[in-house]
């Protein structure tokens, strides 16, 4: 949460030279971290990020207090002053028979734990005197005349929210505040006139037939709302269980700053001050005569309960040693009272630190006071940990990725979350698609099982680039029964180069991972051409993916990064080097429509050992002429030892693709 | 034919090529290196040589043609006419080159980094319950910590006993995880990964990167965690970068800081050297915070969350950090990124230049 504070309202409670850049930089390194200064009408107002556990910061109070810590350890005067409210007197104002009677207040304590109240009565609307005024633009709450002006005034100062009910209003709803837990369904209307209907188990103050009359800590309701009529009020504070705040405050979306204050455990002990700099307001600009006794019912007056730090756990922590003395001056400062105990330092902690709960909170106070610009900084001199997890390889993913992009495929990262029309594009049905209960925009609702729809939408909104061609290494998600979905990594690819020029950047990639050999095997499909693929790995045939045709002549890869991995090496078996010459030699055949040309290829290659290697060398429409190089085991192979094979070839080829040979064998 | 006959043969036909006059160097070829030339009547002979002489014989040859080669290679470049001109200066044709994006060019250069000092990459699920993710790390159910991060819940049931399925706000989810996996310290995780908030503007993306580090052993203190950060700060943008730790909040670590870099514009000071502004004063640096950029938060493992992964707070203790990957990458001086939504954008003009 963020709060404003001008620089002379926090003179107010602070006596110190130091100027706001001085004050900015300061406060930032071991308390509140001030991110920006603005001059508004002639000051300095500093704009500072509290942070939620240290609600005790979020008043003009709460900043002094700190900074009067934090510039004494950077060597600048500074003091916390009395504040100018401490000499209030909460005695009546009015003769016994001109009083007015206090509402009868029924509390639950396991609900709230103090409850303050006074009558004020004859209550002058004045409008807000320019000093106010002028603080309340500073710190962008909004000026409405002083009767509504004190009250936020005073919660900025001190910290307490405080409510102002109309007094009359009340009395005539029976004169009665029940605190109670709502029931459910019950109707309110808060004071800016908007409607609500309870949930069950939010706070409230109700009137005897049950109407409620107020959200207290968090907003007040038309029914007592202070309004041009009001001629007597009602100030009264409430310290409300901050769960209880939160869970009212949350379910109805009201997010007042008292809400946001209260729901943080405000201290109760702010209440009594936050009261008498009200009533001190109210009396000097709205002649406001106090016309009840002060009502404070404060039975708990719980303490924090004590912290037991060993010293030595300090040094632990900071790596250092320092001074039990600067230790114990440390915390008292900060309004602790400390015992040493030997070893140990007994500390209990002031009613407004609810956060100082166990020693490391106590050792943060310490290090942040002592400064962590003060501590030297070294590495670690610990042992190293050796155990990685399994299956993990990221150099060989980082590999891959960089030999795509030199062959020159561009790596995209794109949303893992996709839309409904999307999801459908992958063939998979929504229902095995997890989506998101509470999406922020339509198009990203359902997480992705696959990366295609994705790459294509690139291809697509990058039409005047030409060739392209792009991958994406990332996660897919499929859902398990029970369970948190699998993630499985992908590699997908698509692009708009020829079929061919994409094979044969897969081809290369395999090869660069010392994968023997791609094995293609075309799926049955009318729809979609499409085909399995396997990399050939010892003897094994492991399926890494699926290579498919898409609309607009594009080409989609997709590829399991587990099964490449597991079929990939980084250095190969290698071969020996041929001792004899190669004969190497052409034959062109007239395949039929729609052969496999890779199929014939893998026959021919196998119809003889001395045949090494094929090759498509050519295509001129049906016609395809290999280069096949011929090795002996020793010595060079004749020309009477081929005459066969290429018979065989030939034979073979008829029989099996009807390919006729083109001229004599 | 003896060998050292075949010595003074080949010999003799060395010096001959040595006098030759003959410019063209085809000619040379042909009429020594030829299927008829001298060299080859040269090689018919060695059917002469005995036996045991012939593996010397044919290293002798084999020498010979080597030097013959040689030769007329030299004639040919001497006798060449100056090849046509070229133009020095023409555009070359570039292969086509993709290109790695940069999130893993960040990605990996902060793996490098840290695998230095001897930290472990890991993964941990994107897609996790709600113990690991906020429960386990000090955060209980409707507790005001978590308004920090808007959360994506999955629509499905929850978990008996880890609650709802989310899409992790952080990578910190993995700190736990990477306690249960090791089962005791030392640890020195390095979990890089997918988060996702329900935020999007010029700075928040719904899908970004993070980076958690954990370090957990006996002894660690805060001086390791700032030594660790300052590491890091001057690897990663050079050595003149500093860093500072500041007082924050989280509820998984006590203390708690923000971690601070400084503007590689102003150094550190806030100010731009040699220039004023209106009012005299020296300009203000309008880069960063006062000389510092924010990068994320740090702090030390709270003892709750050490225990949350079997881990005994009174023997061992530790420090964390988190940061956007996106963010600590575009801090990189000169490097001008202004809208976040572009790195993960379809548009190939603006990926092209990494």
């Amino acid at each position: 949460m963020n709060i404003l504070i001008p620089h002379p309202w926090l003179l107010e409670h602070l006596d110190t030279d130091a100027d706001p850049t001085t004050l900015q930089t300061n406060l930032s390194l071991s308390g509140p971290s001030v991110e920006r200064v603005y001059e508004r009408e002639g000051d300095s107002v500093y704009d500072i990020e509290v942070t939620t556990n240290r609600v005790d910061s979020m008043s003009v109070r709460g900043i002094a207090r700190e900074a009067a810590v934090i510039l004494e350890q950077f060597g600048i005067r500074a003091q916390l002053k009395q504040p100018n409210y401490e000499e209030v007197f909460l005695v009546p104002d009015v003769p016994e028979e001109e009083m007015l009677p206090l509402p009868a207040i029924h509390n639950d304590l396991e609900l709230c734990e103090r409850i303050m109240a006074v009558v004020l009565k004859d209550v002058e609307r004045t409008s807000t005197p320019e000093w106010m005024a002028k603080r309340l633009r500073q710190i962008d709450i909004n000026v409405h005349d002083s009767v509504i002006d004190i009250t936020n005034y005073i919660t900025h100062e001190v910290g307490h929210p405080v409510h102002a009910f109309d007094y009359d209003k009340l009395m005539a709803l029976g004169g009665e505040i029940i605190i109670k837990a709502a029931a459910k369904g019950k109707k309110f209307v808060t004071l800016d006139g908007l409607e609500f209907e309870t949930v069950g188990g939010e706070v409230v103050f109700e009137n005897r037939e049950g109407t409620i009359i107020d959200l207290p800590s968090i907003k007040g309701t038309a029914n007592t709302a202070v309004d041009e009529q009001t001629r007597n009020v009602l100030l009264l504070i409430d310290s409300i269980e901050a769960s209880k705040i939160r869970f009212a405050s949350m379910t109805h979306q009201i997010r007042t700053v008292a809400a946001q204050l209260k729901e943080k455990q405000v201290d109760p002990h702010l209440a009594l001050p936050t009261f008498k700099l009200g009533i001190k307001l109210y009396r000097e600009l709205c002649s406001a005569k106090v016309a009840s006794p002060l009502y404070d019912d404060f039975p708990g007056e719980r303490q924090p309960a004590k912290v037991i730090l060993p010293l030595q756990k300090v040094e632990e922590y900071l790596g250092l040693q320092l001074e039990t003395e600067k230790i114990v001056h440390i915390l008292d400062i900060l309004g602790c009272e400390v015992k040493v105990e030997g070893e140990q330092l007994s500390i209990q902690p002031p009613t407004f630190r609810p956060d100082l709960k166990i020693a490391a909170d106590i050792i943060e106070e310490i290090a942040r006071i002592y400064g962590y610009h003060n501590l030297p900084s070294q590495i670690m001199a610990t042992a190293i940990p050796l155990n990685k997890p399994a299956n993990s390889n990221y150099a060989l993913e980082m590999k891959i990725k960089r030999f795509l992009a030199t062959i020159g495929w561009q790596e995209m990262y794109t949303y893992s979350l996709i839309s409904e029309a999307m999801a459908l594009a992958t063939g998979q049905p929504l229902a095995n698609h997890l989506k998101l209960e509470n999406p922020l925009t339509e198009d990203q609702l359902y997480l992705r099982r696959s990366l295609q729809p994705s790459l294509v939408q690139v291809l697509n909104d990058n039409s005047t680039q030409g060739n392209l061609s792009v991958f994406e290494m990332a996660n897919v998600y499929i859902p398990v029964e029970n369970d948190l979905p699998r993630h499985e990594l992908r590699l997908g690819l698509v692009s708009n180069k020829p079929y061919r020029a994409v094979k044969g950047d897969l081809e290369a990639l395999l090869r660069n991972l010392f994968i023997e050999e791609l094995i293609v095997k075309p799926l049955e499909s009318e729809s979609t051409q499409k085909a399995e693929l396997f990399a050939a790995e010892a003897g094994k045939e492991i399926p890494i993916g699926t290579i498919s045709v898409l609309p607009k002549a594009r080409t989609a890869i997709n590829l399991d990064m587990a099964a490449l991995l597991e079929a990939a090496s980084t250095y190969p078996q290698l071969q020996p080097l041929p001792k004899a010459a190669p004969v190497i030699e052409d034959m062109t055949f007239t395949l039929p429509e729609k052969t496999f040309s890779g199929q014939v290829i893998n026959t021919i290659k196998q119809l003889a050992d001395a045949i090494y290697q094929v090759e498509l060398k050519d295509i001129y429409q049906q016609n395809y002429t290999f280069t096949i190089t011929y090795l002996g085991p020793n010595a060079s192979i004749s020309a009477e030892d081929i005459k066969p094979i290429r018979q065989k070839i030939a034979d073979t080829l008829m029989t099996e693709y009807r390919a006729s040979l083109v001229g004599a064998v | 034919m003896t060998i050292s006959e075949l010595q003074e043969q080949a010999t003799q036909l060395k010096n001959r090529i040595q006098q030759e006059t003959e410019p063209d160097p085809q000619a040379l070829q042909t009429k020594y290196l030829g299927k008829k030339g001298l060299f080859n009547d040269l090689v018919k002979s060695i059917a002469a040589i005995s036996p045991e002489e012939r593996p010397a014989a044919g290293q002798l040859l084999n020498e010979l043609k080597t030097e013959l080669e040689t030769v007329i290679a030299k004639i040919s470049e001497a006798g060449k006419r100056p090849a046509d001109w070229v133009d020095l200066t023409i555009p070359g044709l570039q292969p086509k080159v993709g290109g790695v994006h940069p999130i893993s060019q960040a990605i990996e250069e902060i793996t490098h980094i840290f695998e230095k000092i001897g930290f472990t990459r890991v993964s941990y699920p994107e897609v996790d319950w709600d113990w690991y993710v906020f429960e386990a790390l000090n955060m209980p159910p409707n507790h005001p910590a978590r308004d920090e991060w808007e959360t994506f819940f999955v629509d499905g049931p929850a978990h008996p006993e880890k609650g709802k399925m989310v899409l992790t706000t952080h990578t910190s989810n993995g700190q736990v995880r990477e306690m249960e996996r090791l089962g005791q310290p030392p640890i020195r995780m390095i979990n890089i990964g997918r988060t996702y908030r329900r935020q999007q503007d010029a700075t928040h993306t719904q899908v970004f990167h993070q980076f958690e580090g954990l370090v957990v052993d006996q002894g660690i203190n805060i001086q390791h965690l700032k030594g660790t950060i300052d590491y890091f700060a001057k690897e990663f943008y050079g050595p003149e970068a500093k860093s500072r730790i500041r007082p924050f909040h989280f509820k998984f670590t006590e203390p708690s800081f923000e971690v601070d870099f400084s503007c590689h514009i102003c150094h550190g000071t806030g100010r731009l050297e040699g220039q004023v502004d209106e009012a005299g004063q020296p300009q203000k640096c309008r880069f960063c915070k006062s000389g510092w950029h924010e990068v994320g938060g740090a702090g030390m493992v709270h003892p709750n969350v050490l225990e949350a992964g079997g881990i005994d707070p009174e023997v061992y203790t530790g420090f964390a950090f988190g940061w956007g990957v996106e963010r600590t990458y575009s801090l990189k001086e000169g490097l001008n990124i202004d809208d976040i939504r572009q790195l993960y954008g379809t548009d190939i003009r603006f990926l092209e230049q990494f």
